[in-house]
């Protein structure tokens, strides 16, 4: 496989993931906010201003939002380089100069997707568009994942994009984690909503489609420390950041099969990542939760940069 | 749904004959054609639109702010050719595809045909698409014209005339394959009744026989196609000839030459490759050699293809054969190489270069078709008949100031064909063409059975260029 297509497949991968989490973010935060426990939580502007953040442009406390403006600019602003709008058509762009080696259905489902978000009407989406845009992007980014286990070669080109996939899904899940971890402590002090049993923990699982899973796993209300145990931790929850370390490993393997000591190689980095998470205490990374968010993001992007000047020097 | 077709008896209509009767071949499809309601075709239609949409056979079209994405039109009623005439048109296509390969040879070569008269020299050397840098070179195989694409129309005495060879790099052949597909998903019903050559078999015979030119030494031959990038309006087809092949799409980043031989960059390190089908004009194919300023090739490319170690499809140079001044020679080049009568027509044409040719043009530009030698996709040209008198001497200017650059022609009827028109909701006359794919390998040789029908949508214009605002049609050889 070609260098720059491996590289470009590699951010169809990313740009489609990303999508999806944003659009459930956007979704989820939205909506549960509508009925919220305390009087911060329902606050318009503080659910802005966390939606701001986790797509990476964070406001001030002292900048007054427009809710219309925020949302267009998140789902369907072409001039925003984060909107949703902007990653399905990178990840259209990038699967189109790749046409040739993914298969036709995995191509129509792409393209499907982009004109369904591009001609989606601006009036339309924030008169009552928000839950159907959100939802369908969702539910268009999981067709496209079946399109690829289902209708691509279970090959080097399948892993680089599953690498890509999952190196963004832990991103993302880092991202949504950093962003409700903010809430939280943000949303503390009204009648017993204190930062350990927020109601944010629920809004953070089910950003990440993980709620139901997880009551069935602890069997009690989320707080604090069982959240971010399962998210991060759980390698059988498939959105934690084991389980997309899990993957990452196993898609280099195919890529690079070598069992050779070779320090240097992409493999070995995501390795050595991935055992450093594997046998970690929840309480470890509690103690400083955002020192872990910088050093996981620093280690996923370290990972992304090898695997550029490994495969996709060209 | 063809109460309201009107027959115009001037023209050669391809599914009625002169008075009005439906011909045999065509009756069954009409039939059932008929049982649909107008409203029912236009839904068909409507979504055999978005199926082209969804699949993403689009083209760019640039306007003020924005690029928009359109689909190729495609007509819902197909066009139908028998067995015999079949026959005809395909060994026409071979015949002239061979016979321009052997004038490729000799021209770069030992120039015989010139030599004995039967050619001017100024015909070559006064073509902007002569390579020197061919002369001499052996093509793998003797094979220059890889792929033909043999445009052909239907005047109104019922038979076949070339227009034009485009020997550079044809494109449309994805176009034949999707417009199967397409009328397929709609109206499956009626492939029960006719037996169409199935067209989804190009890629596999295009690869056997690119593998037949193979450069010497090489055992499994490594195949890629050239692209100028995603951007490029034929992009859709060289990612659809590169995925039915089953080799890779690169862009001229992708590769390198060392040591005059040629490497893909891959996940992997290099790789040489062996054949390369390209869909890059001569002039960027290398800077080295070409164009200096061409970012879409790759330097070396030509050194290596020099020494044999590669094979380019088409080889570079081809156009100086596809010229419109040399198309005029056709019948003597055939008769010349192949010892046979050609087998399709050629139009007549006057060579402006000529000056009593040129003074004929002059006297009777109403009804002659004044067309560039060298410009492809219709542009430059002139239909007498709808000139105005300011433009007639516009044009008549234009062929004293450059008489090499124009040949003329009677104006040809093309046939119509039934097709529909979004705009009147009904069935109308338009002008068809036929565009023939050829494959030479080495001893080996392949004819796309259907071709494009291409349509001009505008009432009564005779260019069906897709850029001039053509459509196109599914069209069935019926197997014998």
């Amino acid at each position: 496989m070609l260098a720059r297509v491996a590289n470009n497949l590699y951010w169809m991968g990313r740009y489609i993931e990303r999508s999806e989490h944003i659009a459930r973010f956007l979704n989820v935060n939205y909506f549960s906010s509508l009925d919220a426990p305390n009087a911060r939580s329902q606050d318009r502007q503080f659910v802005l201003r966390s939606m701001l953040f986790m797509v990476g442009e964070p406001v001030g406390e002292d900048v007054v939002l427009e809710e219309d403006e925020v949302l267009y600019k998140i789902g369907l602003d072409a001039d925003f380089i984060f909107s949703i709008r902007n990653n399905v058509k990178q990840a259209r762009e990038n699967a189109n100069s790749a046409r040739d080696l993914i298969s036709t259905e995995l191509y129509e489902a792409i393209n499907k997707f982009y004109h369904f978000v591009l001609n989606y009407d601006r009036e339309a989406f924030l008169k009552n568009g928000l839950h159907d845009f959100t939802v369908n992007v969702a539910e268009m980014t999981s067709v496209l994942r079946g399109k690829i286990r289902g209708t691509l070669l279970h090959d080097s080109l399948y892993a680089i994009i599953l690498m890509g996939v999952n190196i963004e899904r832990a991103t993302q899940i880092i991202r949504i984690i950093n962003t409700k971890y903010q809430d939280a402590m943000n949303a503390q002090g009204s009648y017993g909503d204190k930062f350990g049993n927020s109601f944010e923990w629920t809004t953070l699982l089910k950003c990440a489609e993980s709620y139901d899973m997880m009551r069935r796993f602890y069997k009690k209300t989320p707080i604090s420390i069982t959240t971010l145990e399962f998210l991060i931790l759980n390698p059988n929850c498939p959105r934690s950041i084991m389980n997309s370390l899990n993957q990452v490993y196993r898609h280099i393997k195919v890529l690079d099969p070598s069992k050779a000591y070779n320090k240097n190689s992409t493999a070995f980095l995501v390795g050595k990542v991935r055992a450093e998470y594997q046998y970690k205490y929840i309480e470890e990374i509690e103690q400083d939760v955002q020192l872990f968010i910088e050093q996981i993001l620093n280690s996923l992007s370290e990972i992304s940069k090898k695997m550029e000047s490994e495969f996709f020097n060209y | 749904m063809f109460s309201s077709y009107q027959l115009n008896h001037d023209l050669y209509d391809e599914i009625f004959e002169d008075h009005g009767k439906i011909k045999e071949v065509y009756k069954k499809l009409f039939d059932i054609y008929g049982e649909h309601s107008i409203r029912d075709y236009v839904n068909l239609n409507e979504k055999a639109k978005s199926s082209f949409f969804n699949q993403g056979i689009t083209f760019q079209v640039y306007d003020k702010e924005k690029t928009h994405e359109k689909i190729f039109p495609f007509d819902l009623f197909p066009r139908i050719i028998d067995p015999k005439e079949w026959k005809i048109i395909e060994k026409g296509s071979v015949q002239r595809s061979k016979a321009l390969n052997l004038f490729l040879w000799d021209i770069y070569h030992d120039k015989n045909i010139i030599k004995q008269g039967i050619i001017p020299m100024e015909l070559i050397s006064s073509s902007a698409n002569y390579l020197d840098q061919m002369n001499g070179i052996d093509p793998a195989g003797g094979i220059y014209n890889h792929i033909s694409g043999t445009d052909i129309i239907k005047h109104n005495d019922g038979k076949y005339y070339v227009l034009e060879d485009n020997i550079r790099c044809p494109s449309g052949v994805s176009y034949v394959i999707c417009n199967r597909t397409a009328l397929k998903r709609a109206l499956f019903g009626v492939f029960n009744h006719y037996k169409a050559c199935s067209v989804t078999n190009y890629a596999e015979n295009l690869l056997d026989l690119l593998e037949t030119v193979k450069p010497n030494g090489v055992d499994i031959p490594n195949v890629v196609v050239i692209t100028p990038g995603m951007y490029n309006s034929a992009f859709y087809e060289h990612s659809y000839l590169a995925k039915t092949m089953g080799v890779e799409l690169v862009e001229g980043r992708d590769l390198f030459v060392e040591n005059d031989f040629v490497y893909m960059k891959t996940i992997r390190g290099p790789e040489k490759v062996d054949i390369i089908y390209r869909r890059v004009d001569d002039a960027y194919l290398d800077p080295l050699e070409f164009n200096p300023n061409s970012t879409l090739g790759v330097p070396g490319l030509f050194a290596a293809y020099k020494k044999g170690n590669v094979t380019l499809a088409n080889a570079p140079g081809t156009g100086v054969a596809d010229d419109k001044a040399v198309y005029t020679y056709m019948p003597e080049i055939i008769k010349y190489y192949l010892g046979e009568e050609p087998i399709l027509n050629n139009v007549h044409t006057y060579h402006c270069s000529r000056p009593n040719e040129l003074k004929y043009v002059l006297d009777h530009i109403q009804d002659l078709v004044i067309k560039p030698v060298d410009e492809a996709g219709g542009y430059g040209i002139s239909i007498g008949n709808r000139l105005g008198k300011d433009e007639i001497s516009l044009v008549k200017k234009q062929l004293q100031a450059n008489p090499r650059k124009y040949v003329a022609q009677p104006i040809m009827s093309l046939s119509v064909h039934p097709t529909y028109i979004d705009k009147s909701e009904s069935f109308e006359q338009r002008h068809v063409d036929l565009r023939t794919f050829t494959v030479l390998g080495k001893d080996k040789e392949f004819v796309l059975k259907g071709g494009l029908t291409r349509v001009a949508l505008q009432k009564g214009n005779l260019i069906v260029n897709s850029s001039q605002g053509g459509g196109s049609k599914d069209t069935w050889v019926l197997k014998k």
